[in-house]
């Protein structure tokens, strides 16, 4: 063995033990070898800071975070009713289960009945189902309808303005729904969000108004409720103990809910199953968390319409609120 | 709690609010500075502060937002002053003759009448709405869509007044203007209009970026050509100017004693109006200032009253916004709503239930209104001589500058590079514009206030199942109209009075 000899396989041995080295640390970093998750989950929310679903957001990240064992970074990207925020989630971020979307299962998919996204609807699904708020029928403090029967006999001298947040909107639907049962057309105003349909039911401009109960709660004595679409009417007092609406009219219609969720590429849950359920059961257990609770009423949450909800649960309402967008698509659409 | 609310209520409140100074000056500095940073804006500052608020105790909390929200009005005006950047689509009125003023080397000046009119009529609407609170709650009863379309047109006829130069050229500017802000989805049906396939115009163009880039960024593109936002002379100005200009800034505005108090009325009463805001309240003002001024052709030329006008109503919508919150529980603007949500986590009543429940609360708001327009004369007047010096940077940096904070602002409402880009389009366009004679002012009302119309508009018509014979369906629409008749009609009868009669 000469000096040059022994030069060279050394240098193989070592460059060889280096790629070695090099190649297994690059295997061993790599997202497919290690364990789920070892970086920070995005959180799209297709909503302005600040808001309700930020707020909502925080108290359910602050205990899912300890069952993940990483931290939820959120991205706000309001707009187009939320279209912009779905628009990039769907389009912009890899479906690795590093990144979620946190929406509103009610208006936003009636949005997709409405006009559809550039992207396939079932390219992505909801698994993870927070909280349901249901749609309410509201007047203003001054207003002389009293119960929601003056309100139908009034409707059928006359047709009466509704105001909405928007068209595309649960509630929109319930009370669209309200006027074919009993065979009365309501004029439909949208009044570009939550605020101004309460200021159009306080100020009289509407002669009654349809929105999701959490904001007719928040306004307080200003409003007096007079319908709820849901099964049961949970907030009691809070909604002027207003009956329900299948109660009261003996309808079978579903829950017309504000319902918000995270939803993910199903890509994603069909590539990595395992992170798929470990996202699943670490979602329910949060839920379940007695932490959860007092995170949620320190954001100020209304405990009652905290609302578990899986797959199946959020795949079901996707659909009704589909099959309710296609029904009443003219009148949403104007054509 | 129940307690008596008298005078000597009142006063105990004053100096209790008062004893809160520790939370007001910082405030004060704080809400100056977000003000005056294009996109920044009182609302974005206590989203971002929300949970240092949650932490304080419910009356420090709402003195903090309170001295924020005022002192950020009174900060936006400074930059459209100095520099030509409204930091908000309320002050967007402000440089139309605040800046001629700074471009001649009277931005002392033009700040100490800015700061005076925006503190007396700040100080003047509290006033009224304290006492009469009431009764302007009820104002929000009686404006609806119909009303509202009128007002906008106030506003909107701004437009022939700015193009009175040049009529076609301005006219154009404003037709341009509003086709910019007919983009987006319709206020209806939701179906996108002219979105060029851009989702991030679903919403319609976004203010901040239209402001800045047709103002600010097109400004620097001009200045850049020059080595000076002054000409020798007025830098002189500037070197010579001493307290003297600030004193004489206050005088000039006291001696309009009369012209702040009704313009900043104007402000009050469209800021009572949920969903109306300090854009369309300065336009307004700046609008009727115009038509009953003597010398409405001086107006953009760096014309005292077409600068108090804005400032004085923009100011007097702050306390307008408060009262739909305190009095009915709706909130009238974005940070009344973001002081809702604090309230409701103090679990403070609003509505009439606060003023039962905790009067000193509903009242102290805006005492905490007062005292801060009374700290601030003393801690913002004193400052106008040292800001006023930004006018004599070279524009070898100030243009850079301009278009850095100008590009940053655009992204912070939305935290969007889309703005950013779009600034700097309506940049170009405004740079263009000013270049060929047209009035980006014109452009601008028409992009503010044109969505506003159209929203009204549709509503109105929705209600009405499209029968347009519904803007004449209300008694005082129809007062309005006549009210908007005669401000059109106005201006020409006065001028062809005032002209000397010739002999034939």
């Amino acid at each position: 063995m000469n000096f040059d000899a022994m030069k060279r396989r050394q240098f193989l041995k070592t460059g060889a033990a280096t790629a070695g080295t090099l190649l297994a640390g690059s295997l061993m970093s790599s997202p497919a070898w290690a364990a789920y998750p070892d970086r920070n989950i995005d959180v799209i929310v297709p909503t302005r800071a600040g808001g309700g679903a930020d707020r909502l957001l925080r108290a359910v990240s602050s205990v899912w975070k300890n069952h993940l064992n990483t931290n939820f970074e959120p991205g706000f990207f309001p707009g187009a009713s939320g279209r912009v925020g779905y628009e990039v989630y769907m389009g912009k971020y890899q479906p690795d289960a590093y990144s979620l979307i946190f929406g509103n299962m009610g208006p936003e998919v009636l949005n997709w009945a409405v006009k559809a996204p550039s992207f396939d609807i079932n390219d992505y699904f909801y698994f993870g189902r927070v909280d349901t708020d249901p749609g309410v029928v509201f007047v203003g403090a001054e207003s002389k309808f009293k119960s929601i029967d003056d309100i139908i006999t009034e409707g059928k001298k006359r047709k009466l303005n509704v105001g909405t947040s928007r068209l595309a909107h649960p509630a929109s639907i319930g009370i669209l729904a309200l006027g074919e049962e009993v065979g009365v057309e309501f004029n439909l105003v949208p009044l570009s969000g939550g605020k101004k349909t309460v200021a159009g039911a306080v100020t009289l401009e509407m002669d009654f108004c349809v929105l999701t109960s959490g904001s007719v709660i928040a306004a307080g004595d200003a409003c007096r409720t007079l319908l709820v679409f849901d099964n049961k009417n949970l907030a009691g007092d809070k909604l002027s103990n207003a009956p329900t609406m299948n109660d009261y009219f003996g309808t079978k219609l579903p829950p017309m809910y504000s319902a918000r969720a995270f939803g993910i590429h199903k890509a994603a849950a069909d590539k990595y199953p395992d992170r798929m359920e470990l996202l699943q059961k670490t979602f329910k257990d949060a839920m379940n968390d007695p932490a959860y609770k007092e995170a949620f009423l320190k954001s100020k949450g209304f405990w009652p319409y905290s609302n578990y909800g899986g797959v199946a649960e959020c795949e079901e309402f996707k659909n009704a609120m589909l099959e309710l967008g296609g029904r009443y698509r003219s009148l949403l659409t104007g054509k | 709690m129940s307690m008596d609310v008298n005078l000597a209520f009142f006063i105990d409140l004053f100096f209790h609010i008062m004893g809160m100074w520790w939370v007001i000056v910082p405030s004060i500095l704080l809400g100056l500075i977000v003000g005056a940073i294009p996109g920044f804006s009182a609302a974005n500052t206590i989203i971002i502060l929300l949970p240092l608020t949650f932490l304080m105790e419910v009356e420090v909390g709402l003195v903090f937002m309170i001295a924020l929200y005022c002192s950020s009005r009174l900060g936006a005006g400074i930059p459209a002053i100095l520099v030509n950047i409204p930091g908000t689509a309320g002050a967007a009125a402000t440089p139309l003759d605040g800046y001629p003023m700074a471009k001649k080397g009277l931005g002392q000046r033009a700040l100490s009448i800015s700061f005076v009119s925006s503190i007396i009529g700040g100080v003047l609407t509290t006033i009224l709405a304290l006492v009469t609170m009431p009764l302007l709650a009820r104002v929000g009863f009686y404006m609806h869509s119909v009303e509202m379309i009128v007002v906008m047109l106030f506003g909107i006829s701004l437009i022939a007044s700015v193009a009175a130069k040049d009529m076609i050229k301005g006219l154009i500017a404003g037709f341009f203007g509003l086709m910019i802000g007919s983009i987006g989805a319709d206020h209806v049906y939701a179906t996108p209009r002219g979105t060029m396939g851009f989702l991030e115009l679903y919403d319609g163009v976004p203010l901040i970026p239209a402001l800045v880039g047709l103002f600010a960024i097109s400004e620097a593109f001009l200045v850049i050509e020059s080595g000076s936002l002054l000409s020798k002379s007025n830098v002189q100005n500037v070197d010579n100017a001493s307290w003297k200009e600030t004193i004489k800034g206050v005088r000039i505005t006291l001696k309009r004693w009369y012209h702040v108090t009704w313009t900043s009325m104007i402000g009050l009463i469209i800021g009572v109006i949920p969903g109306a805001g300090a854009a369309i309240a300065s336009f307004v003002a700046y609008q009727q200032s115009r038509t009953f001024s003597k010398t409405p052709d001086a107006y953009g030329t760096g014309h005292y009253e077409g600068l108090i006008a804005p400032e004085a109503a923009n100011n007097g919508v702050t306390a307008g916004t408060l009262i739909p919150l305190m009095v009915l529980g709706i909130p009238g603007g974005a940070t009344a709503a973001i002081m809702m949500v604090v309230m409701q986590y103090q679990g403070v009543p609003t509505g009439p239930r606060l003023f039962v429940e905790r009067p000193e609360l509903g009242y102290g708001v805006f005492m905490a209104m007062l005292v801060t327009y009374l700290l601030m004369a003393f801690t913002i007047l004193p400052m106008s001589r040292y800001m006023s010096r930004v006018t004599m940077v070279s524009t070898t940096y100030m243009s850079p500058i301009i278009i850095a904070f100008t590009l940053v602002g655009s992204f912070v409402p939305r935290e969007y590079m889309f703005d950013m880009y779009l600034a700097f389009a309506f940049g170009i366009i405004g740079y263009i514009a000013r270049k060929t004679g047209y009035h980006v002012a014109a452009i601008l009302i028409g992009v503010i206030l044109g969505p506003l119309l159209e929203q009204y508009m549709l509503r109105a018509l929705k209600m009405s199942d499209g029968d347009p014979m519904v803007l004449f369906s209300s008694s005082l629409g129809n007062i309005l109209w006549a009210a908007l008749v005669i401000t059109l009609i106005l201006p020409a009868f006065l001028k062809r009075r005032r002209q000397p009669k010739t002999v034939e």
